[in-house]
């Protein structure tokens, strides 16, 4: 029963011109049963499932399913024989309805091209009800959540049959509520007889989830191991080929002046919606404020207004006491570091070189880079100055005349941190500053944030020689918020919803938050202080231990 | 920067030997075509002087195409700023004759400003109504051409002549000549210097490389994009303007003649896309394109091959420029790759030797060994 369902053998994969992604793997997986493939961004398991169903081609290796060799040219072939996968990004057309969507790609036709729809809407209905998905078909996608949309994505691939269901990072974009109903969804589906293939980089959620785990690790398989018995620690060796250190060592904050400060902040897009309602909130030099919050609530909007890329209709923003609301890009980037959600989309220019791409801001802000004539860069200069930002923030890099497009992810990002970070300002805008990043750069970016917090709690003498910066770290990861905030504020619909600390509340109470399933607390307008800074004394007396500027 | 000279010099030469596989395909002596091409252009005195004046415009129409394409700003319409340009300066000329150290850098300044100005409307336009510079370029193009030609042909035609042309422009604006080397050509070599200071080293030219690169990013990074875009577009289109003020001040008509400026313009456009858009590049383009101009009609009057055979000579330079840009890239990545998973494979067979095989029939560990 369990033998020669899926069998992968020496597949090899380089993505030109020499990106091993796939160094010959071998993998069973068995009828039946959830095994989940782990390992960091780039370690290949992405990649292998890709492979499989069709998207992309092996440069050698053979693929077997239920004993026959199979290469599938196209998706299509790939569902059609029974194996369907759910992409991070969803492929839904917003504006159709669920049932739509269902159909679309496979629509029942009866004579003359007509759609059969009676018929079809029984069995999408039928599914729906088999599995427990809790849809209606009528609804318009855009018009659902995102949790909804992943059932419709997987409701896609139940109408069409499949026996294998590969889920790519499914959890990435849920909160924990919604992850939980997914886990239990994905259990049902599995005593339903369908074979799970997992793909994730959550450890706690791999062991709680799967029968076997693989694990994967810079394009070979790692080890396979059923899932008993096995702790945190062991996948996380298995994963990164050494120790981790899962918590981010931080002192405790102690809180100085107000270096930011947002009153009343609202704003209605082009459509019409409100986006920001009355957004009050508060940072102060030597804390890290988390945002958390399911994508769309606002946050965007947040750091449009924050960084001047969309006018401030009603409200305040202040950085360091100075009323920005009105100020250029420029203007306030003299006084905050923003690293900037995307890097390819707003971070970078992936063709300019490392170079090109590490002056950006400075070549006004910084005279050093000036060559003589005020308006004119020096080249040796920028470069130099690129060498050091390489140097300071471990970049590997093969040159600084490299385009930026010719390094790996995690070093292209602490680039971009690495370039916002020499700026001196004591207001620093993080907005998802370790997406997509391997877990040795986010360790290290995690650092430097800390870092750029100030380490006042250290020794007296070296604490006055750091000088400490207040942080407005917006995140999807609830892991991170919780090993670096200090606060952390929930947005929901536009409005903060939440200020809490995070010793003293759980994954689960943001969740809810983040969901608008809890009563938003009622927040000091100042929007400052749920008392998480180490102790009030601290925060009282900050004007001393801040450093003086 | 090695690696692309390399590329477009490949290119360059498959181009040539295309170029005599057809020729030799129509019963021309192809050899010695290409010898009277290139002797006419490049191997005497007369040669290269002609191959430098015909280059003048090239360089300028070039330069206002990479700095518009660069920047991401789609100027198309250089034809028109070219236009706009020669008749501001023949305009200025007809009515003013003042002594050539006035009248020269006037000149000079008014094709400049012409040329910006029509540029500007299109940028304008952008700026207030949103308005695609790409078509509204293309669209002043045609009212630059028939407003020249309502004036040529109307109020500033010179009646001693019959055809639509204006008068000659008053001898002050004259450009001078060494040898036959019109001084235009110097002119046009010190607006290549100011043009690659700008965009090779200057904050200006790094903003607007970056714009050009990712609009994005220079945004978030605090450059005001709204205002290099016009800035651009006013730079691109006073080098094209400057390039039609040349054609009157220099060369031996000093007037506006209808259907000047005949391709200038949109070979400007084509050297600015060989060169992806880098100033040295586009130069040195210029230069090859003109000496290939001028010496077809050597090789016409040789070997009777028409000197349009440089039109079809340019066009497969272009093509297999551009093309081997990316495709080489392409077919060495592949071809890299291919190595690449051929010697990953050839490592299982001699290293982790059946070691790596899971059976996956027993529970517990399923490891793969040899790692």
């Amino acid at each position: 029963m369990d033998d020669h369902f899926i069998e992968m053998r020496s597949l090899i994969k380089v993505y030109p011109p020499d990106t091993l992604a796939l160094d010959r793997v071998d993998l069973d997986i068995r009828e039946g049963e959830i095994h989940s493939v782990i390992g960091e961004n780039g370690a290949g398991k992405s990649t292998l499932m890709k492979v499989l169903y069709g998207m992309i081609p092996t440069s050698s290796g053979e693929i077997s399913f239920r004993g026959r060799r199979v290469r599938y040219a196209s998706p299509r072939e790939a569902v059609a024989a029974g194996i369907g996968m759910v992409h991070q990004e969803f492929m839904l057309v917003p504006s159709y309805t669920i049932y739509e969507n269902v159909i679309l790609g496979a629509e029942p036709v009866g004579r003359l091209g007509a759609l059969r729809n009676a018929e079809a809407r029984r069995r999408v209905r039928s599914l729906i009800d088999r599995y427990g998905l809790n849809l209606n078909i009528d609804d318009r996608v855009r018009d659902t959540s995102v949790g909804a949309q992943q059932k419709v994505e997987i409701l896609k691939l139940l109408y069409r049959d499949v026996d294998v269901l590969i889920m790519d990072e499914p959890t990435a974009v849920l909160t924990p509520q919604e992850t939980g109903e997914l886990f239990r969804r994905l259990r049902d589906l599995n005593a339903a007889g369908k074979t799970i293939i997992f793909i994730s980089h959550k450890l706690d959620e791999v062991l709680e989830l799967s029968d076997t785990i693989t694990v994967m690790r810079r394009g070979r398989r790692v080890t396979t191991t059923e899932n008993r018995g096995l702790g945190k620690a062991d996948l996380a060796r298995a994963m990164v080929g050494r120790d981790v250190v899962f918590s981010v060592e931080k002192p405790p904050a102690r809180c100085g002046d107000v270096v930011f400060e947002a009153r009343g902040l609202s704003y209605v897009d082009a459509g019409g919606r409100q986006r920001l309602d009355k957004v009050s909130l508060a940072v102060r030099r030597g804390e890290i404020v988390g945002i958390a919050g399911v994508e769309g609530n606002g946050q965007f909007e947040l750091v449009q207004l924050v960084t001047g890329l969309a006018p401030v209709q009603s409200g305040q923003v202040k950085i360091c006491g100075r009323d920005v609301a009105r100020a250029s890009v420029i203007e306030r980037r003299k006084l905050m570091c923003y690293v900037p959600q995307d890097r390819k989309a707003s971070g970078s220019a992936q063709k300019m070189s490392l170079t090109d791409n590490s002056i950006m801001t400075h070549h006004r802000l910084n005279q050093q880079l000036e060559s003589g004539w005020r308006a004119l860069l020096s080249p040796g200069k920028s470069r130099r100055f690129a060498q050091n930002l390489v140097d300071t923030f471990g970049v590997l890099a093969p040159s600084v005349d490299a385009p930026i497009s010719s390094l790996s992810g995690g070093n292209q990002q602490k680039v971009v941190v690495g370039r916002e970070f020499l700026f001196g300002a004591d207001f620093v805008l993080l907005d998802q500053p370790t997406r997509g990043v391997d877990v040795g750069s986010v360790e290290f970016i995690q650092r430097e944030i800390i870092r750029k917090r100030g380490s006042v709690g250290g020794s007296a003498g070296e604490g006055a020689g750091v000088p400490s910066a207040g942080c407005l770290l917006i995140s999807a990861d609830l892991d991170e918020l919780f090993s670096l905030a200090d606060r952390i504020l929930v947005m929901h619909r536009g409005r903060i919803v939440a200020d809490l600390a995070p010793p003293d509340t759980t994954r689960e109470e943001v969740g809810e938050y983040m969901l608008g399933v809890r009563e938003p607390q009622t927040i000091a307008p100042t929007g400052a202080g749920s008392g998480a800074c180490a102790g009030a004394g601290a925060c009282a007396g900050a004007g001393e231990g801040a450093p003086a500027r | 920067m090695n690696k692309n000279a390399l590329t477009a010099l490949a290119g360059i030469g498959v181009a040539l030997a295309a170029g005599l596989v057809i020729l030799w395909a129509q019963g021309y002596p192809a050899l010695p075509s290409y010898a009277a091409l290139f002797s006419y252009s490049l191997f005497s005195k007369f040669a290269i002087v002609s191959t430098l004046n015909k280059a003048t415009p090239l360089i300028l129409t070039g330069l206002s195409a990479a700095v518009g394409f660069g920047s991401n700003c789609v100027n198309l319409g250089q034809v028109g700023q070219f236009l706009i340009g020669a008749m501001a300066v023949s305009a200025f000329g007809i009515v003013c004759d003042l002594p050539a150290p006035v009248m020269i850098p006037l000149s000079i300044m008014a094709a400049l400003a012409a040329g910006a100005l029509w540029a500007g409307i299109a940028a304008w336009l952008r700026q207030r109504f949103n308005m695609d510079e790409f078509i509204t370029t293309l669209m002043l193009n045609f009212i630059a051409d028939y407003f020249t030609l309502y004036l040529i042909s109307g109020p500033m035609w010179d009646r001693a002549t019959y055809s639509p042309m204006t008068k000659m422009t008053g001898s002050g604006s004259w450009l001078p000549m060494w040898d036959g080397l019109s001084a235009a050509f110097v002119v046009a070599c010190i607006a290549f210097v100011v043009t690659w200071v700008m965009w090779d080293r200057s904050k200006l030219g790094y903003e607007w490389r970056a714009m050009g690169q990712n609009s994005v990013f220079s945004r978030v990074g605090g450059c005001d994009n709204e205002a290099n875009f016009t800035r651009a577009m006013l730079m691109s289109g006073a080098l094209a303007g400057l390039a039609g003020g040349l054609m009157i001040m220099g060369g031996m008509q000093h007037r506006f003649v209808k259907g000047m400026g005949a391709n200038y313009a949109w070979d400007g456009v084509m050297i600015a896309i060989v060169a992806a858009n880098g100033m040295l590049p586009t130069g040195l383009y210029a230069l090859f394109f003109a000496a290939i101009q001028t010496g077809a009609m050597g090789m016409e009057l040789e070997t009777a091959v028409p000197s349009e055979f440089a039109l079809v000579l340019q066009a497969i330079i272009v093509l297999f420029v551009v093309a081997s840009r990316e495709s080489t890239r392409l077919l060495i990545n592949r071809a890299a790759a291919n190595l690449r998973a051929r010697a990953a494979a050839r490592t299982a067979h001699g290293g982790s030797h059946g070691g790596s095989r899971s059976s996956g029939k027993e529970g517990g560990e399923r490891s793969a060994s040899g790692h």
